[in-house]
Formats: C-alpha cells, sequence, structure tokens
C-alpha cells in the first residue's frame, strides 16, 4: 500500500488532556522501577520527589506534583496517534514502527494542567518498500503556554 | 540547596533492567496496549522473538537519566533519539550521558543507550537542559 501524499499538511485535534496526580504517579512508579496502581502497587526506587511525594512536590518551587520529562509522550502523541490509523493516509499499521522521536519541553506540566494537543502531518515519503511519516506536534496548557513540541516519525515497511 | 555543579566532559549512567511485567506497567501507566507489547504470540507474528518494550518506555528512561545528573525532572529541555534495536523482555539497558557543552544556562548532553550485549538500541540521542534553577 502506498501513502496518501494528499495528506501532507493534514492536521488533527486538538486533543485535551488533564493531567492527573495519580497518573504522574503511575508513570513515575513505571519508569523508576516501581509498579504503577493502587492495589498491588510498588513505590519507585529512585523517583525524584516531585514526581511522587505530593507534600514534597506542594513545596517545590512548582506547588504541585511535576511531569518527568517522558510523560510528555502521554498527551503529546495523540495526533500521531490518529494520522497512523487514518484510514485516508492508508498506512498498514501492523507494519508501523515508531522509530523516531524528539521532545521540546518548553514549560512545567504540572499535576492539575489541563492540555491541548494539535499536530500536522510534515512528511510523508516512499523510498523503496518503506513508507516514512512524521508528525509535528505543539501542546498549550490552560493558559495558553506553549509547553511541548513533538516530532515524531514511523517508517512502514510494505 | 546547595546548587549543583556542572562541567563540560561530565559523564553520567544508569541502568534499567526489562523486568517480566514492565511493558505491562508500561502499557497500564501510559495508555499503549498495543499487542506487541503484551501478546508474545502477536509480537512474534510481528517478527519479534517475543513481547517488545515499548519505544516511549525506553525513551522515557532516557530523558530520566538526564533528570537524575541534573537533580531535578524539569530541566530537560529537549530530547531525541532513534529507536534502531527492539527492547525485549530480559534486556538490560544501559543510559550513557556525557556533558558536551556549556552555553550560558544550557548543558548540551551526549546520550546513549545499550543492551547487555552491548547493543545500542538507540541511535542520535541527545538533549538540552538547563542548570537547574535557571528556568525563566
Amino acid at each position: 500500500m502506498t501513502v496518501n501524499k494528499a495528506m501532507l499538511g493534514r492536521r488533527y485535534g486538538p486533543y485535551r488532556f488533564a493531567v492527573g496526580a495519580e497518573q504522574i504517579r503511575d508513570f513515575t512508579a513505571t519508569i523508576c522501577g516501581g509498579i504503577p496502581g493502587r492495589i498491588y502497587a510498588h513505590p519507585p526506587v529512585d523517583a525524584h520527589p516531585w514526581c511522587w511525594d505530593e507534600a514534597a512536590a506542594a513545596a517545590s518551587p512548582h506547588g504541585a506534583l511535576v511531569a518527568p520529562p517522558g510523560f510528555a509522550t502521554l498527551f503529546a502523541i495523540q495526533p500521531f496517534s490518529f494520522a497512523c490509523k487514518d484510514p485516508e493516509l492508508g498506512l498498514n499499521v501492523l507494519r508501523l514502527l515508531h522509530n523516531g522521536q524528539e521532545l521540546e519541553l518548553l514549560g512545567v506540566v504540572r499535576a492539575g494542567d489541563v492540555l491541548q494537543t494539535t499536530g500536522e502531518i510534515t512528511r510523508l515519503q516512499e523510498r523503496g518498500p518503506l513508507d516514512f511519516v512524521e508528525v509535528t506536534t505543539e501542546t498549550i496548557n490552560q493558559r495558553g503556554e506553549l509547553v511541548v513540541r513533538g516530532t515524531w516519525s514511523a517508517v512502514v515497511r510494505n | 540547596m546547595t546548587p549543583p555543579r556542572f562541567a563540560v566532559g561530565d559523564t553520567f549512567e544508569r541502568v534499567r533492567e526489562v523486568d517480566l511485567y514492565r511493558p505491562i506497567y508500561y502499557a497500564a501507566a501510559s495508555g499503549d496496549f498495543n499487542p506487541i507489547h503484551i501478546d508474545a504470540a502477536v509480537a512474534r507474528d510481528a517478527g519479534y522473538q517475543g513481547v517488545i518494550l515499548q519505544g516511549m518506555c525506553t525513551f522515557a528512561w532516557l530523558a530520566d537519566a538526564c533528570s537524575a545528573y541534573l537533580g531535578d525532572p524539569t530541566c530537560v529541555r529537549r530530547v531525541q533519539a532513534r529507536f534502531t534495536k527492539p527492547v525485549q523482555v530480559g534486556d538490560v539497558l544501559t543510559f550513557r550521558g556525557r556533558c558536551t557543552a556549556i552555553e550560558g544556562p544550557l548543558l548540551r548532553l551526549e546520550l546513549s543507550a545499550t543492551n547487555q550485549r552491548g547493543e545500542e538500541v538507540l541511535k542520535g540521542a541527545a538533549a538540552d537542559a538547563t542548570i537547574p534553577g535557571s528556568w525563566a
């Protein structure tokens, strides 16, 4: 299957994402050797307290739990996800590999923030049996501040 | 609190193990329930030897290694990587970083991630960070 080049420039979103304290804590537990959740859970082994301990976070300059940098992929991925499975684009999702990632973290993301992410297909290319797709995203918070810019790359082996 | 000191040539390292359930924990924490991260049969059909870890988990570990060096989870300002080799259950990843330049409040970091066989699982990994306390 070949990609529909007319989709270059197609925009997706905005997608809303309300950042929750438990969500930050679950993510932090997961990437720092713990187990997420509230039942069979285990705390992180080596997390920064601002990402885990609500009292420490409240006393920090940020006043609330802060998202570790990798957390941005949870909300900023949405335009990329929707683009990859957009039937108009015609990618074979089963053969799709997310093969590159860049995030610019322009502002602190805190528990309680309400974010909106929009994105655009910025590259569509065929090279032999491979299709390349790139989606560029921007995420703003409830004050309209740009907090994350992302570049998401995928390759499809046809 | 005394601000930490940073210098060109600093190196840092963080080791992360892909234990049996890590892809499932990451699925729960991230919402990425692609079956290639959960179901070995689906992963084998897709050409892998077994379930593979979400690339975004590796990416989060990469960024977290920088945060640990900086001592502040809000100071990584840019991070990039290409995913060149699948990460599987049982793998032990070593994330290494080196400060290659300091430009005003900005630290330039060159990064790598290798598995227990010394194979690179990322290429072109790099980050920029601000020195803690210098957020505008």
